[in-house]
């Protein structure tokens, strides 16, 4: 009887450093946001409506919704030859594809993004190239939103890829060998074998390209249009430039909301202890 | 088949080639973004290893990544070992507390950790800094040591008990060794995230305990200075050689067993 009871206390020891830190400097500020949410300085929902009746709010969370949507799809287009050519040639050439891909992935996110701000610069090389091509002037490319998408896509892609190949690498080869000596097609073999056996990648990559791009701050600010915010921006310029704090904690709760709404399907469907590996 | 490789090798160029932009960049002598660079020096890597305003950011950056990881493997070494090992009321709920850190995204944790440490009077300094750093690697730490604690044998602890060593004995003969290697990466994991972490560093840490990447944010939105190509450089240099070295190391084993063979 005492040593069950010992053990009960030793469960609690190990796990209170943790679970009260993580209380007092995770939970609290988290749920202060809430609360300014809807405290200003007694009970109102006045930033909530703001942000409901404001078109402009409205254009701002479309708008991230699209960005994201649209970087996601094209970073699986991207990464899917990509890790379908690493698992069917392997050897040599998936080594030097994965090394690539994980340096990419463990450079920083603002090495990368001053790479683009260079790329795509007023001075840079793909507007010399353009010119050369003859369009003269060449348009404007930094600081739109066709800069910090193109970035965000090369920032993501190493998750996408890593995501797909993990899935990729177990399926047996054998299997759209067994397809192709019945009759199928190349093709055939690929789409009614391969293809679905990779969808549980392709979930995942998605999954966490979406969410990573939902909350995105560095990169839409430094290198998107400032006419066309993201969310996390637009709380970035409520709590530095307006010191709004009660507007920036409602637009956090509707950011926050939206992804745990993301993370909730995910996790009904697939299962959230799934998503990391 | 062949179009499909071409595809891969431009998706891998468009992977690599911006990586490898910011190289010529720092030895450039223009004093914008300017690509090809007009000519070539060392001048803006003397200008930072001579700079105040980008040393003082490199080494916060590096202590409060130390701290960082100091405190989550105390926090979270001990909660793995009940996570993983024992069944109990409240388990899953415990969890997604420890998940939650990465679900949230970083900008609203910005806005929490701006207000929460204004009130408590350490926003702009290193320890409100190392504070929320630690929360936001507990899950990546949490996930690489309770993964390393799931794949040990636990008939090693069986073994040596049976031997007749005391329970604290065999923790600290058998066990901790045996796991040792999984904590070490789950702390360089814990100080990578700090490393590199932005967000939440460009809004609490302040001028005073400014780290890397707020330094380099505000460089590039605010005063487009060449030094940092420099900076983007030597960190692409670090990671080059991260990723190299097992390579490499391999390379050399490989080379030495065949010498002793011949």
């Amino acid at each position: 009887m005492t040593t069950l009871r010992n053990e009960r206390a030793l469960l609690w020891l190990l796990l209170l450093p943790v679970v009260g830190f993580l209380a007092v400097f995770f939970l609290v500020p988290l749920s202060q946001v809430l609360y300014f949410s809807v405290m200003d300085p007694g009970f109102t929902l006045k930033h909530y409506t703001a942000f409901i009746t404001d078109g402009f709010y409205w254009k701002v969370l479309f708008g991230t919704f699209q960005t994201a949507a649209f970087v996601t799809v094209l970073a699986l287009l991207m990464a899917y030859p990509l890790a379908y050519m690493v698992v069917r040639l392997g050897g040599a050439f998936a080594t030097t594809i994965l090394l690539i891909v994980t340096m990419s992935f463990w450079t920083s996110f603002l090495v990368r993004t001053f790479a683009w701000m260079v790329i795509l610069g007023n001075n840079g090389p793909l507007r010399a190239a353009m010119e050369m091509l003859g369009i003269v002037p060449a348009p404007q490319l930094l600081f739109t939103r066709f800069s910090s998408t193109l970035a965000m896509v090369h920032l993501l892609i190493p998750f996408m890829v890593l995501a797909l190949y993990s899935v990729m690498k177990k399926i047996d080869p054998n299997l759209t060998r067994a397809a192709r000596s019945l009759g199928a097609s190349p093709f055939d073999a690929f789409r009614r074998i391969f293809l679905p056996l990779s969808a549980p990648g392709i979930v995942n990559g998605c999954t966490l390209v979406f969410i990573m791009c939902l909350g995105f701050y560095v990169t839409p600010v430094l290198l998107g249009s400032p006419r066309e915010q993201m969310i996390a921006g637009l709380i970035g310029q409520q709590i530095e430039e307006f010191l709004e704090f009660g507007e920036a904690s409602a637009t956090s709760v509707i950011l926050l909301a939206v992804t745990l709404t993301v993370f909730a399907l995910y996790n009904r469907f697939v299962g959230l202890d799934k998503l990391w590996g | 088949m062949r179009i499909t490789l071409a595809l891969a090798l431009l998706v891998a160029l468009f992977v690599l080639g911006p990586l490898l932009v910011v190289v010529p960049m720092s030895f450039s002598t223009a004093n914008s973004f300017e690509f090809p660079p007009p000519g070539y020096w060392l001048g803006y890597y003397r200008s930072f290893f001579g700079d105040e305003r980008w040393l003082t950011p490199v080494f916060n950056s590096i202590g409060i990544g130390l701290a960082t990881m100091l405190l989550t493997m105390l926090l979270v070494i001990p909660a793995s070992f009940a996570m993983v090992r024992q069944r109990f009321m409240g388990r899953s709920a415990i969890n997604l507390l420890l998940m939650m850190p990465m679900i949230v995204p970083n900008i609203v944790m910005a806005l929490g950790y701006y207000t929460y440490f204004s009130q408590l009077k350490i926003i702009h300094s290193p320890l409100g800094v190392v504070l929320a750093h630690t929360c936001l690697s507990v899950p990546v730490c949490y996930l690489i040591i309770a993964a390393s604690l799931k794949g040990f044998d636990r008939n090693l602890e069986r073994a040596a008990m049976n031997l007749g060593a005391s329970p604290l004995r065999t923790f600290w003969e058998v066990t901790f060794p045996v796991l040792r290697p999984g904590f070490l990466v789950g702390g360089l994991f814990a100080f990578i995230h700090s490393f590199d972490e932005a967000v939440v560093a460009i809004f609490i840490s302040g001028q005073a305990a400014s780290t890397l990447p707020r330094k380099m944010f505000d460089s590039i939105r605010i005063e487009a200075d060449p030094i940092i190509s420099v900076v983007s450089t030597l960190l692409f240099a670090v990671v080059l050689l991260a990723v190299l070295s097992p390579l490499a190391w391999r390379a050399i084993v490989k080379a030495r067993s065949q010498f002793r063979a011949a």
